[in-house]
């Protein structure tokens, strides 16, 4: 593909004076607009398209292999039937009409023939007077869905013999882990804030993956730049803060386009082909998530290309990079332990340390564990300090940009534009 | 008219400008000279603002020098640079739109400069596939194409093959008599000489001599005096009254003479040590008012 000037932004880039745009803003846009257009080639494309295809093909391909599932049963002896029934009846209790489960049955003559039949596979699994199980082999990491579907409807009978009618209920909601009744004070109900701490997760692995993704071309695009000298001259046309902030949005731009694509595609793939279960969104807690993911992202980024101005050679990006992904994990790993506690102190500190707040908020939020008050001083927190990053960050990157041979010291950096 | 005033610049205890002064005119070139080190390059930085200067100021036209000043300005840094993997049409247009031209003059303007330095059919090649030669020429287009009111270029000769350096010389004069202020700095003397109407010797941050070529020679109270004599014995004239140095290569006399000493004295004494063949006097050349300011 032939990067062609005569882009989107073109027409509104034009002259300086003659199309109001004050010479600022054209610079900014020219440099976001040169970006996007040297980044989107025909390869990138391609390599976007193809995993794109990949993940609609890992979510699509296996509802597509999925139907009705036909289990062969050898039988010996009796009290099998019934087994088989409530193994059924479990099955296909909330099961699609297409993905039923039933039992082909054979009845064998005695546990010899059930060996057998098991050994050369013309049974999955032979019952033994209900009480008896003979498969292959035991069950690995995978688990063995027949073996816990039988287990689980022979359990199911065992405990309706043992139990009185009028207390079955009542015994069969504490095995299943429910027996005590949940009030929330944050007046959440328990799978809602199941569905928005999901969600927060996927939020703070986006804001994760987006800023170690695009953290390696901010900061190897811009010590590129300075390694091919061309700052030099961008330097003498326009002001480093929009060199800087036009690149970095470029960057940031294309990341988010291929992201919003990504998970686009996914949502689709799964609502479609009916995959499995979305949990239902919140739209209030979805906004304050975007918000965070935006944050996280921007703050990220503008670090991210003062690190790349500090470089001279794109082979430094990598060791440039590091301290700051070591923040960033910090901050990721760190939200586990916010969503066991997030009431606690490590939450409090990372609502208000700016780096980690991107990963912390969001999960405090879908927790019910915010505050209004601190949500909002911790967004205006993070405002300040991009705002702040982007002018040390320019200063770094002008700074630096003149500067080659070996990396440079942020204090050196900060301190001479020209050191 | 773009005036330098009184630039300071420390770095450290490091002294890169100490009060650097002098102007370049519209429609005029002027040389910038001075040993590595003095401070041309961190003149021209001053100038674009990459660097920022402790004290003293810039201006153009006796207003102050903003961005939008500066992108009438046009800038070839010494270390030259471009984006590698950009076709050179596309680099070039967006380099203009970056001075603020609009899509469609700046991709006039590409093809006109493109078609006046033969690179026409590279449009489409990216700037490392040209050779070391065209990527310089790409270079002076991409300082060109917004036709500036100011040229600044540092060391524009350095790497020029003959040819090119020609080339290079053709377009300063053209962009001159266009009207623009050309500021080139240069350790080549001569072209600097035959090129420039006005020069600035810049040594340990400060000017030492500036002003115009031939004045500044005609006011220098020294001249030079040739004298190609037969064959000649040796060098019999230093130490001759009013002869400030003298050399000798076996079959010519240089002899350095003050512009006021009468210097027939000179010539009879060559004449005695061998026939005068050939002789001249003039002034001295823009390499010796050099060596004399900076020794």
């Amino acid at each position: 593909m032939r990067p062609r000037h005569e882009g989107v932004l073109a027409a509104r880039t034009g002259p300086a004076a003659a199309d109001g745009h004050p010479p600022s803003v054209n610079a900014l846009l020219l440099v976001m607009q040169r970006e996007l257009v040297t980044r989107l080639s025909a390869g990138y494309l391609v390599s976007s398209a193809a995993f794109l295809l990949v993940l609609v093909g890992v979510i699509v391909v296996p509802t597509m292999l999925s139907g009705p599932t036909t289990y062969d049963v050898g039988t010996v002896g009796d009290g099998n039937r019934e087994v088989l029934d409530t193994a059924a009846d479990r099955a296909n209790r909330d099961a699609p009409a297409d993905e039923r489960t039933s039992f082909d049955v054979t009845s064998l003559g005695d546990a010899d023939a059930a060996r057998r039949a098991v050994a050369d596979g013309t049974v999955d699994a032979v019952l033994i007077d209900g009480t008896e199980v003979v498969v292959r082999r035991a069950s690995g990491f995978g688990g063995n869905d027949l073996l816990d579907l039988l287990q689980q409807a022979a359990g199911g009978r065992q405990v309706e013999r043992l139990v009185p009618a009028e207390a079955l209920p009542r015994v069969q909601g504490a095995l299943d882990g429910r027996a005590l009744e949940v009030t929330t004070l944050s007046g959440q109900d328990a799978g809602q804030t199941e569905g928005r701490s999901i969600i927060a997760y996927g939020g703070i692995l986006l804001t994760y993956v987006l800023i170690l993704q695009y953290g390696v071309w901010t900061v190897s695009g811009v010590a590129e730049e300075k390694s091919n000298r061309v700052m030099e001259i961008l330097l003498s046309t326009a002001r480093p803060w929009q060199l800087f902030a036009g690149k970095v949005i470029g960057i940031a731009a294309l990341g988010l386009l291929q992201f919003s694509t990504t998970l686009l595609a996914a949502v689709v793939a799964v609502r479609v082909s009916g995959a499995f279960e979305l949990p239902a969104i919140p739209t209030d807690f979805i906004g304050t998530l975007v918000v965070w993911v935006l944050l996280g992202f921007a703050m990220y980024m503008v670090v991210f290309g003062a690190a790349g101005a500090l470089t001279s050679r794109p082979e430094d990006a990598q060791s440039a990079m590091a301290p700051i992904s070591v923040v960033v994990m910090i901050g990721f790993f760190g939200s586990f332990a916010v969503l066991r506690n997030p009431d606690g102190i490590m939450g409090l500190i990372g609502t208000f340390v700016p780096f980690w707040a991107p990963f912390v908020v969001p999960v405090r939020a879908a927790l019910g564990a915010l505050p209004v008050w601190q949500g909002v001083a911790a967004a205006a927190l993070s405002l300040v300090t991009i705002a702040g990053l982007t002018v040390l960050s320019a200063r770094v990157y002008r700074g630096g940009s003149l500067h080659l041979g070996g990396r440079l010291g942020w204090r050196q950096a900060l301190r001479g534009a020209d050191a | 008219m773009l005036r330098v005033d009184g630039l300071v610049k420390h770095y450290g205890d490091v002294i890169a400008l100490d009060g650097c002064t002098f102007a370049v005119e519209r429609g005029r070139m002027l040389g910038f000279l001075g040993p590595n080190g003095a401070g041309k390059t961190t003149s021209m930085r001053v100038i674009f603002r990459l660097v920022d200067p402790d004290a003293g100021s810039v201006t153009w036209d006796g207003g102050p020098v903003g961005v939008a000043v500066r992108l009438r300005f046009g800038y070839m840094p010494e270390q030259r640079g471009l984006y590698p993997k950009m076709k050179v049409g596309d680099q070039l247009v967006w380099l203009a739109r970056m001075h603020g031209m609009d899509a469609a003059a700046a991709a006039a303007a590409t093809e006109r400069w493109l078609d006046a330095f033969d690179l026409a059919d590279r449009r489409t090649d990216t700037v490392e596939a040209l050779s070391h030669g065209n990527q310089q020429r790409v270079q002076l287009i991409a300082a060109l194409i917004h036709d500036p009111e100011l040229l600044v270029l540092d060391e524009p000769f350095n790497g020029l093959d003959p040819i090119g350096a020609e080339t290079m010389a053709r377009v300063l004069r053209e962009r001159a008599a266009a009207g623009t202020a050309v500021l080139f700095s240069s350790h080549q003397l001569d072209v600097v000489e035959d090129l420039c109407e006005d020069v600035a010797i810049i040594n340990d941050g400060r000017i030492v001599l500036s002003g115009d070529v031939r004045e500044l020679k005609a006011s220098s109270n020294r001249r030079v005096l040739e004298v190609e004599a037969g064959a000649g014995s040796g060098d019999l004239l230093d130490g001759l009254d009013g002869v400030l140095s003298s050399a000798f290569d076996g079959h010519r006399h240089r002899v350095v003479v003050d512009a006021a000493a009468d210097v027939r004295h000179v010539l009879a004494a060559a004449d005695r040590d061998g026939a005068v063949q050939h002789l001249s006097y003039s002034t001295p050349s823009l390499s010796e008012l050099f060596k004399e300011v900076v020794a």
